[in-house]
């Protein structure tokens, strides 16, 4: 297979009119939702996943990638105007971004965040090209033993590069686990903690979990917090940043979307961690420090270049492997099985044209969001103007609304409910819900290729060791938990997570 | 409140949380065949998961209280309770008196839940929603929904 073959079946794809249409959709949604606080991706994906099915999966998903990576975007400019981060990932964009906003210089920041995701967009676009044809030809010498390896080695990773407390991550993942367990055991048709429930015989569905979890339980804490929102009333102009800025944050731009591209790709990564990171490294090895949190462009070009590319790479393991790197990617594999298309290492030879048409129209929808967002930024930054008492009534309707329609059922909305009072829970004890969603979409799958990987060894729990690349992978789970284990490393990433 | 207490409440609660949840599991699982690990029963995975959502528990109840003491920031129920009531108003009224009505009741109870909401202008946004809603879903999406009770 040659890489120009795919990108042109790629683009081929990508620039029908209909698809054109969805990724244009897709990102002006999550530019929208990028920009308003207290909605993020997850929810809306969760939301847009049952009106979904009706349209051809390539459609659905580019609609759906176009989402995350279009909240990225929006994510940047509240917080340059606002100083309140969009998205998780658009915190450290405040530091410099809205410094900047404030001497006045709000038009070249919200451009060079802008170019730099554009920027850092093309070039993960191209690793993803890149990466993609060997990682899955490796992934086709897979079986269950391998497979087994390679789910525990990512739910772990996803819990070391998460956010907060590492035991209460890996709680979590079991919880995912114990939940996704719940249903008609597959080989035996016995019944699972289904407690007579028909609608839990086929499993219990994500999304409810996923709406309750993170949209409700998110609205519920929010009511608590002190409300705080004021917008930078300045106008906004020279939307054209001068040759020196763009000068000075090259170098930054290219840094952070190779750090973007690097973590995005790692189980874990993400959109969430890469921006911090590159801010850091560029903070360190910027010649003028002392700019950095006083309005230094290379403060913004970095941290947006960097979650931009990692919202895109952390697309790869999916693609590939069919093991999601964070929780939204776990909802995309939702959304494949519920297409009817199993991911895994096949899914490439299968499906060439979704994933080479999904990785070009990444490209595509990036150079949109590059039109969209700077001549038109007038408009996101009035959707501000909207007040919170109005937004979360109309998330919960829409919560309400996206769960019923998974399924038509009003089994789900109260399962929804049951899951917003547990997130909120959660929310209160410190315990991030990621990663019990990453549980749950692969813990039919773990308990699967388990069975299966017992079955061809005959209950000899050593094959997992004797097999190379299942040993290979198990070894890096086990390195993973040792450095974990050991304290300066310990508290070297409570810093970087803290920052 | 010189006396020094003890215990992190925030530990206290997540591990008490995962030994109900382990215990509910073991009781809920307990008639399933559990088979060897080269022939599982439909048992084998939820007992092992149960087991370690166990251990998981006592771990952090056990740390929590030999933490220093750690408060959790006071629920505020009003949030909790008026978005869960809405969620419920929508499941009890969707299919029966329709997306119009349902998606009336959650918006304005669900604005109970902030002291800012204004009354008014809550109804009336409400009506604006419920309009959207089923212009979208229903008429655009094809969500199979009544509209009205009738």
């Amino acid at each position: 297979m040659d890489l120009f073959g795919n990108l042109a079946l790629g683009l081929a794809t990508a620039v029908q009119p209909v698809n054109l249409l969805y990724c244009l959709i897709g990102v002006v949604i999550g530019t929208a939702i990028g920009v308003l606080p207290g909605i993020g991706p997850i929810p809306t994906v969760a939301l847009l996943l049952p009106f979904t099915f009706g349209l051809d999966p390539t459609s659905a998903f580019i609609l759906l990638a176009g989402i995350f990576y279009g909240a990225q975007y929006g994510g940047s400019t509240t917080a340059i105007l606002v100083n309140v981060p969009g998205e998780t990932s658009s915190v450290v964009t405040c530091l410099d971004g809205h410094e900047m906003a404030q001497q006045g210089r709000a038009g070249p920041a919200l451009a060079i965040a802008a170019i730099s995701s554009f920027y850092a967009g093309t070039i993960a676009t191209l690793v993803i090209c890149l990466l993609s044809v060997p990682l899955s030809a490796l992934a086709l010498k897979f079986t269950a033993v391998e497979y087994f390896s390679l789910l525990v080695l990512g739910l772990l990773a996803a819990v070391v590069l998460a956010h907060g407390s590492v035991m209460k991550a890996l709680a979590m993942v079991l919880l995912g686990l114990l939940l996704g367990l719940i249903g008609i055991d597959v080989s035996s048709g016995a019944a699972r903690m289904t407690f007579g429930i028909a609608e839990l015989g086929d499993g219990i569905d994500f999304v409810p979990v996923a709406m309750g979890l993170f949209g409700l339980a998110e609205i519920m804490a929010n009511l608590e917090r002190p409300p705080v929102r004021q917008v930078v009333s300045q106008k906004v102009r020279d939307l054209v940043p001068s040759v020196a800025d763009l000068k000075a944050a090259f170098p930054a731009m290219t840094r952070g979307t190779l750090i973007g591209s690097i973590l995005g790709v790692l189980p874990g990564g993400g959109a969430a961690l890469p921006p911090f990171t590159a801010y850091a490294i560029e903070k360190k090895v910027s010649k003028n420090k002392a700019m950095f949190g006083h309005g230094a462009i290379e403060g913004v070009a970095a941290p947006e270049a960097a979650n931009n590319a990692g919202a895109q790479t952390s697309f790869i393991p999916l693609l590939t492997l069919g093991i999601p790197a964070n929780a939204l990617m776990a909802l995309m594999i939702g959304a494949l099985m519920m297409h009817g298309i199993q991911p895994g290492p096949q899914i490439m030879s299968e499906q060439p044209q979704l994933v080479w048409g999904v990785i070009a129209s990444m490209w595509v929808g990036n150079l949109m969001l590059l039109i969209i967002n700077l001549p038109l930024v007038g408009i996101w930054v009035s959707m501000l103007k909207i007040p919170y008492r109005l937004l979360f009534p109309a998330i919960a309707l829409l919560c309400c609304i996206g769960t019923y329609g998974i399924a038509n059922s009003v089994f789900n909305i109260w399962l929804m409910l049951g899951c917003a009072l547990v997130g909120y829970l959660f929310i209160k004890v410190g315990a991030e819900p990621a990663p019990l969603l990453l549980g749950l979409v692969l813990g039919p799958q773990l308990e699967e290729n388990f069975r299966r990987a017992m079955l061809l060894s005959d209950g000899d729990v050593a094959v997992f060791v004797q097999r190379p690349i299942s040993a290979g992978l198990l070894a890096v789970a086990a390195l993973l938990i040792l450095v974990l284990m050991s304290p300066t490393v310990f508290r070297k990433r409570k810093e970087a997570l803290a920052e | 409140m010189a006396e020094r207490r003890r215990g992190d409440l925030r530990d206290l609660l997540f591990g008490g949380f995962l030994i109900a949840v382990a215990g509910f599991t073991a009781a809920a699982t307990w008639s399933l065949r559990v088979g060897t690990a080269a022939n599982m029963g439909p048992g084998y995975m939820p007992r092992v998961v149960a087991a370690l959502v166990l251990a998981f528990g006592l771990f952090f109840v056990i740390r929590g209280a030999v933490a220093a003491f750690h408060p959790i920031a006071p629920p505020q129920p009003r949030g909790v309770v008026f978005i869960l009531a809405a969620v419920a108003a929508f499941a009890l009224l969707v299919t029966t008196a329709g997306l119009m009505i349902a998606a009336v009741a959650t918006i304005v109870i669900a604005g109970f839940a902030s002291r800012e909401t204004r009354p008014l202008e809550t109804v009336l946004f409400g009506g604006a929603m419920a309009v959207g809603a089923v212009l979208l879903f229903v008429q655009a999406l094809k969500l199979p929904v009544p509209i009205w009770p009738w």
